[in-house]
């Protein structure tokens, strides 16, 4: 049975004062939030330990300059209680990655809200003045998509955290007055014991998160409709794809994509020169380095069942490509068969994980 | 180091000096003098450029020597095929001239095997920041054949192309073109080595014109460059001044490590720093954070740009591609830039010049290490 808190405060200073009672009480060693860095404008993920730090703290920022489920999973298990403020989708990440033995979510108290969605890296470095910053207040007050947001954020129908501890109201809410914190497993509700705050039975959320959800649907049939549209045959692989420059930095901030190493960086894809040679006697011509589309290919296949659509990928690809709409279009797709949906339940296994006896029996009947 | 030649043919241009030089190749390819040439090509989608080996003649009238982008570092694709070992075609690769100091680079650290590859250059007036083609690639093409052809010297080229001073001919190219600045007075063709002698002799072209307008014009404005260059270190010197001014210039790192993988000298296949020896145990982590009252991610992102300086900034070529793949417009290569004109002006080494100098880390001096001794005493009185 869940409970909920409203503290009678601005939602980001309630969810702050939240964080520093757990830390000031030891209730967690450690908040893992988003939070200001010196430099105007840049903002970071930061393990705080001291309270006092806590000032800089800015945990409900839109901004996610690296996915926090990739992040915390490369330092787990975790020995200590701690803290953690992440986006809906990065939780979602964060037990895909646990799924595949990359994490435990063990002595995590893991904090999200509905997100509105999180800006471009571009709209975030050229923000000045914050304009676009308190245009995007007002949008999740509405329960509307902000402007500047991703492409995949826009579309996005899973901002209502699934499987948190803690579920921080936002979109639709009077949060320039109160916070509401939602608690909804049994050690959230210990770790809260003393905090100061009206309790209550949960509420429902806003009627604007149905709303939102149902525009985003649509949305999200739009682009993906014209996505595959671009996308058609090899000709338009090429031509989505063909400016790709192989830095391959979309899979390294892929919280999914949990290889050290690469296929495709492996010497499994060092050619023998014979090997081009030959290549190049049979077709005249031929792009080097090789392999720009099956890259791609080879990725989606690996990776996009588990894709949430962070936008990640988007946001590092020098060539400007909209990977992460791509790839959740086909991770989508696929998990739609298996009835799948990533990080929507830890004990959900991955379909790839499991094999069924009848699976394939359709195979080729289409 | 070896001097550079003082002749050179003057092809008559055609339909613009880019057709000119694509002609030549087509009659490479055609005599029979080469199997293959690497050059550039616009995609398909004509929002970008690849390098395409090509050895059906008819395909070179698809190609552009010269693209108004570096979207591949050349290097990386003569990698791409003589990582292994050499060829048994004869290849001619058509570059950058800050590419083939890559290459050079590359062949000593024994990533490129170039015994069958002919390094061919062109005076290059820079590249444009790729972004800014990939947003309006048809505004990018004009603005870079304004800046081709002389017609327009205002075209803004990336930061580390503005300040460059190895953009005509190099020790280490076999041929060279040389651009006269004006369309119709025809192109140098500048044999450099004696493969690039051979060609001109298999081709039937002499040789018989004197360079010395050519070669004036080019030390003019390498002179002029030299001067911007040491303008704009003086600025960059304080972005990594200390602690404080690194964490500053590289606030805004996301840890992608783009600047790496698109830098063809970096060319671990396994950077230390993707390594799982980088990954902290999270007590560590969390002792380090209780250290400071907090710790930030990604970890160690100022320790991964020294450490990648320090692995590649001797061979580092200015070439600007790490600032073309970072995502949050560091200005990555001019600070590696002037990092590296420090660490090769200690050796007195410049990097890409001369393919039989090798790289300083990779030979050891008896003396080069007594300053250290008579530190060491020092500390120990």
């Amino acid at each position: 049975m869940s409970i909920q808190i409203r503290i009678k405060k601005g939602v980001e200073q309630g969810l702050i004062d939240f964080l520093k009672f757990l830390l000031t009480n030891e209730k967690v060693s450690a908040v893992f939030t988003l939070r200001k860095t010196p430099k105007e404008g840049v903002y970071d993920y930061g393990l705080i330990t001291d309270s006092e730090m806590l000032t800089d703290a800015v945990p409900l920022h839109p901004l996610m300059p690296v996915n926090a489920g990739q992040e915390l999973s490369r330092f787990t298990p975790m020995k200590k209680p701690v803290a953690a403020v992440i986006k809906p989708c990065e939780l979602r990440s964060f037990i895909e990655l646990v799924k595949r033995a990359q994490g435990s979510m063990e002595n995590f108290l893991l904090i999200s809200y509905t997100c509105a969605g999180c800006f471009r890296f571009d709209v975030s470095l050229e923000d000045q003045g914050n304009k676009h910053l308190s245009d995007y207040w007002k949008a999740v007050e509405r329960g509307e998509n902000p402007e500047g947001i991703r492409e995949t954020c826009t579309v996005c129908e899973y901002f209502v955290p699934i499987n948190g501890d803690v579920t921080v109201k936002l979109i639709g809410e009077k949060f320039n007055d109160e916070a509401v914190l939602i608690f909804h497993t049994k050690k959230a509700e210990e770790m809260a014991e003393g905090f100061e705050g009206e309790r209550s039975e949960v509420e429902q959320f806003s009627d604007k998160i149905g709303s939102l959800t149902e525009k985003r649907r649509s949305e999200k049939i739009k682009l993906f409709d014209r996505i595959g549209k671009e996308m058609k045959g090899l000709g338009g692989m090429i031509d989505v794809f063909g400016r790709c420059i192989k830095c391959h930095g979309c899979s390294r901030v892929c919280p999914i994509c949990l290889c050290i190493l690469c296929d495709f960086e492996s010497s499994l894809f060092d050619y023998d020169v014979s090997q081009i040679e030959k290549e190049l006697l049979r077709k005249g011509a031929m792009r080097l380095p090789t392999d720009t589309i099956l890259y791609q290919i080879g990725r989606m296949n690996h990776m996009s069942f588990s894709c949430v659509g962070c936008g990640m990928c988007t946001e590092v690809c020098p060539a400007n490509i909209s990977v992460s709409a791509i790839f959740l279009r086909t991770g989508e797709e696929t998990a739609k068969l298996f009835d799948y949906v990533p990080g929507r339940d830890i004990e959900e296994p991955v379909p790839v994980t499991v094999y069924k006896e009848d699976e394939l029996s359709t195979l080729g009947e289409e | 180091m070896k001097d550079i030649s003082n002749k050179g043919a003057l092809i008559p241009v055609k339909g613009g000096v880019r057709k000119t030089i694509l002609e030549f190749a087509k009659s490479l390819l055609r005599e029979g003098v080469f199997d293959g040439i690497l050059i550039s090509m616009r995609v398909p989608a004509k929002d970008s450029y690849a390098w395409v080996l090509i050895k059906d003649p008819s395909f070179i009238d698809k190609a552009t020597p010269l693209a108004p982008i570096i979207a591949v570092q050349g290097a990386k694709a003569l990698k791409s095929f003589t990582r292994k070992g050499k060829g048994s075609m004869k290849i001619a690769a058509v570059m950058r001239p800050c590419e083939i100091r890559a290459t050079v680079e590359l062949v000593k650290l024994n990533q490129i095997h170039l015994e069958n590859i002919t390094l061919i250059s062109i005076d290059c007036p820079g590249a444009l920041p790729m972004s800014y083609y990939i947003k309006n690639p048809e505004d990018g093409e004009k603005d870079f054949n304004d800046l081709f052809s002389g017609k327009d010297r205002t075209v803004s080229t990336r930061a580390v192309c503005q300040i460059c001073d190895h953009f005509s001919i190099l020790p280490s190219c076999d041929l060279h073109f040389g651009l006269t600045g004006e369309e119709g007075e025809g192109v140098f063709l500048i044999p450099n080595s004696e493969k690039g002698e051979r060609i001109l002799k298999e081709m039937k072209i002499k040789s018989s014109e004197t360079l010395t307008d050519w070669k004036n014009s080019v030390k003019e404005l390498i002179e002029e460059r030299k001067k911007q260059r040491a303008e704009r270190f003086q600025e960059v010197k304080s972005m990594v001044a200390g602690f404080d001014s690194m964490l500053d210039t590289f606030a805004k790192c996301i840890g992608c490590h783009n600047c790496q993988s698109a830098c063809p000298i970096c060319y671990c296949r396994l950077c230390y720093f993707d390594s799982a020896v980088s990954k902290q145990d999270s007590d560590f982590i969390l002792q380090k954070a209780r250290r400071r009252g907090g710790i930030s991610f990604p970890v160690d992102r100022i320790l991964f740009h020294v450490g990648r300086m320090s692995h590649m900034s001797l061979s580092c070529v200015s070439c600007g591609v790490c600032s073309d793949a970072c995502p949050v417009s560091i200005p990555v290569a001019d600070v590696f830039s002037y990092v590296a004109d420090q660490t090769q002006g200690t050796f007195e080494y410049r990097s890409g010049e001369d393919i039989e100098e090798a790289i300083p880390v990779a030979q050891y001096q008896l003396e080069e290490v007594r300053g250290v001794e008579e530190l060491i005493k020092q500390a120990e009185e």
